[in-house]
């Protein structure tokens, strides 16, 4: 039976998993909104299908129209990339009454692990270390007031259902808990619906690690080392690297563990991410689980040589691991910048706009994952990543040489991107010593602005 | 601009037709029944416990498709609970009918209840009441002597236990398969409401889409209050047929609650989702204090 994958995604990652079902011999279907006909995805699937209007929420975040998609076009999986409906519980809940597979794990499994409170007591359970806090919801102020007095300031007040670094207040004082407590569950409900928040310690200037891991259908758990994502801003990830380089070697072996532990006690099937951040102790305790591919999963294919995308796709399919946890080695060192279409002058103000020149690097140990080319014109109703630019060598120093001459060689005309904020970032001593946590960027812009 | 795209594409199929010879099978998927909707306003496709989360009403175009009887008073009432009341009132062939009660039977089977007619007593908002609905799915909601006979006795247990009245009408009218025997029940419903206005009781009649015929003519609007559901058709005879018979184009709008409001023969209308809402308040604004 030839098999038929709906791609619910766009941009490069739809790019990315058309890629792989063509070298897999799976045929392809995209869906696309208006703003998006020009797309490549578009040009390069087997079959595409316009399924609404610019805005997301017409189109890419329409559950009946992409399931109609895949239903008409005969499909008989879905993969949902990243971001869109790639974690929504009902989305896959659906897909699965329909019959379809759906690239990722169980509807079951997403809804246990997509609420952080839920999370964190399956957590717990499966003896991962987690930050302290509330045993899940906190209800009222009294209750929330006692929590936060008895771990100490300060604390975080986080959305149940919230992501991407939205719905989370820092609280350094009682009185300031009295004052944005209520406003905090205001802001849950409009931004997700949902007004329920609970209570951590917040850590402060952490470092953001995560381990990726592999489940199949017969219990079979791999991990395949760890990413450091701790270059954001905003909390929007803009550097990754695998290994990390201040890791322990005996930390990084515990939180594999403790990563795959996770993965077995929920029964994780498909590919997934486990976030943990690390205080400057080099302490770590479990976040949360992403259950989807990630945008940065490039650079863990770099150091291990293992094609994620096409491993999420087999095991959908059914197929067992190709491989076991002895036979995973990492080599070299992988470093991920995201090309973004961005004005760093204008307080990183997305810039859309038509590519008129476009010129890539290249050459060994490069890899470029992106939607555009020479001609294309960048909507302004998405994100703005324009590509990711990959490097792999031998070691982190060759790695950041490696970058630097690809950034250099990465010209973009027409719009406004972040390529050189990149590039300076590249040269800065306290990256290239790899001495760097969460508040990094905002330090460097900082000191910029101040002359 | 998309030209060499395009360009590309046909060398590629060239290839693959003629000298890979790639042959792509259909696959065939089996999606279980019931799962999605299509809605028959704006031809979306609506996931099915969607459309029951949202009492039936399309959630793209707001258009409303029928309500069983059951589920629009679990609509109405406290926690969804009703007694419900007269289940021992069967359906009877009284004409002879040709294959009357086969088709009754029928209709048994497909909608799961007795008659076209779900009544009992409940509470809403606190108050107590008493409460039927007519079932557009069985027979059209159309009144037979089992079912004017059940709305008469509700009416009268009402009457008797002094309790508000709340009535959902959904209905073609008077059971053409009874003949006399249906229209005796308009006269019947009538008097009991009567003796249940003399008590100076409240009595709520919702008239939600469609109420025609005998139905439209007797008890539905004999309500102290007349409700209208949006986007209902009201009146006695069908467009079609006044359309025919006097020969003239019927004015814009004809028969639509929102004509029947203008017109004076009903006093508000209340979207499906406010019903609860509506009616409680109105039962709160009439109770009377023991």
């Amino acid at each position: 039976m030839q098999n038929k994958v709906l791609i619910a995604n766009r941009g490069e990652i739809a790019l990315r998993i058309i890629r792989a079902c063509k070298e897999l011999g799976i045929a392809t279907v995209a869906v696309y909104s208006k703003a998006d006909k020009d797309s490549l995805h578009v040009k390069f699937a087997d079959e595409a299908i316009c399924i609404g209007n610019s805005r997301s929420n017409d189109s890419y975040l329409n559950m009946n129209r992409v399931i109609s998609a895949a239903l008409s076009t005969g499909c008989n999986a879905i993969h949902p990339g990243y971001g869109f409906l790639s974690e929504n519980e009902r989305f896959v809940s659906i897909v699965e009454k329909c019959g379809l597979k759906f690239v990722g794990p169980t509807s079951e499994v997403i809804a246990k692990l997509g609420n952080k409170a839920a999370a964190r007591a399956i957590a717990k359970l499966a003896r991962l270390p987690i930050v302290e806090g509330s045993d899940g919801v906190v209800d009222s102020l009294e209750e929330g007031l006692a929590i936060s007095n008895k771990i100490g300031y300060p604390i975080m007040i986080k959305a149940s259902n919230g992501g991407g670094g939205k719905g989370i207040t820092i609280v350094y004082s009682e009185t300031e808990f009295r004052k944005t407590f209520g406003k905090t569950m205001m802001e849950a409900k409009a931004a997700f619906g949902d007004s329920r928040v609970y209570i951590e310690k917040y850590i402060e200037n952490p470092k953001h690690i995560e381990v990726q891991i592999l489940g199949d259908n017969f219990g079979n758990v791999v991990q395949l080392g760890e990413r450091d994502c701790s270059m954001q801003r905003n909390n929007q990830k803009v550097i990754e690297e695998s290994p990390c380089v201040s890791l322990n070697p005996l930390v990084r072996r515990s939180m594999g563990f403790a990563a795959v532990r996770l993965a077995k006690a929920v029964k994780y099937t498909n590919a997934g991410t486990v976030e943990f951040i690390v205080d400057k102790d080099g302490k770590f305790y479990f976040i949360e689980m992403n259950t989807r591919i990630q945008v940065e999963h490039p650079v863990t294919e770099a150091v291990t040589g293992i094609d994620l995308v096409k491993e999420q796709l087999n095991i959908a399919f059914g197929s067992e691991l190709s491989m076991r946890q002895y036979g995973i080695k990492t080599n070299g060192h992988s470093i991920e910048c995201r090309i973004n279409a961005e004005d760093i002058q204008n307080n990183f103000r997305p810039s859309p706009g038509t590519i008129k020149n476009l010129v890539f690097p290249g050459g060994n140990g490069i890899r470029i994952d992106s939607h555009i080319y020479s001609g294309y014109e960048v909507p302004p109703f998405y994100d703005s990543m324009l590509a990711k630019l990959i490097v792999h060598a031998p070691t982190r120093k060759e790695a950041i040489r490696k970058m630097r001459m690809a950034l250099e060689q990465f010209i973009v005309d027409g719009i406004i991107t972040n390529v050189d904020f990149l590039y300076v970032i590249m040269h800065n001593p306290e990256f290239v010593k790899g001495n760097y946590n969460t508040s990094f960027i905002k330090k460097v812009l900082e000191e910029q602005n101040n002359g | 601009m998309d030209n060499f795209f395009d360009v590309r594409k046909s060398k590629l199929d060239v290839f693959n037709n003629n000298i890979r010879k790639k042959v792509v099978v259909q696959t065939k998927i089996n999606i279980s029944e019931g799962l999605f909707t299509k809605c028959e306003s704006c031809n979306e496709l609506i996931f099915h416990e969607d459309l029951l989360a949202n009492l039936n009403v399309c959630p793209h175009c707001n258009y409303y498709f029928r309500l069983s009887a059951r589920r629009r008073i679990q609509s109405v009432v406290d926690k969804g609970v009703l007694t419900e009341m007269f289940l021992n009132v069967n359906t009877t062939n009284p004409l002879n009918f040709p294959g009357y009660l086969d088709k009754i039977s029928q209709y048994q089977e497909s909608s799961q209840e007795r008659d076209a007619f779900v009544c009992g007593k409940a509470s809403i908002k606190g108050i107590d009441v008493a409460i039927g609905a007519l079932d557009s799915n069985f027979m059209m909601g159309s009144m037979g002597s089992a079912v004017g006979e059940k709305v008469t006795k509700l009416i009268e247990f009402a009457t008797l236990e002094k309790l508000p009245l709340v009535i959902f009408s959904a209905s073609g009218g008077a059971r053409m398969q009874e003949g006399i025997f249906s229209l005796m029940q308009m006269a019947k419903t009538s008097a009991a409401l009567k003796y249940h206005s003399n008590a100076k009781l409240l009595y709520i009649s919702v008239l939600t889409n469609p109420t025609t015929g005998g139905v439209a003519a007797s008890f539905a609007s004999l309500g102290d209050i007349n409700i209208a559901e949006t986007k209902s058709l009201i009146g006695f005879a069908g467009p079609r047929v006044i359309k025919q018979t006097i020969n003239q184009e019927l004015p814009a709008g004809f028969q639509t609650a929102e004509f029947q409001l203008e017109k004076g023969f009903v006093d508000l209308i209340v979207e499906r989702h406010k019903m609860r809402d509506t009616i409680g308040k109105l039962l709160k604004l009439h109770k009377k204090e023991v």
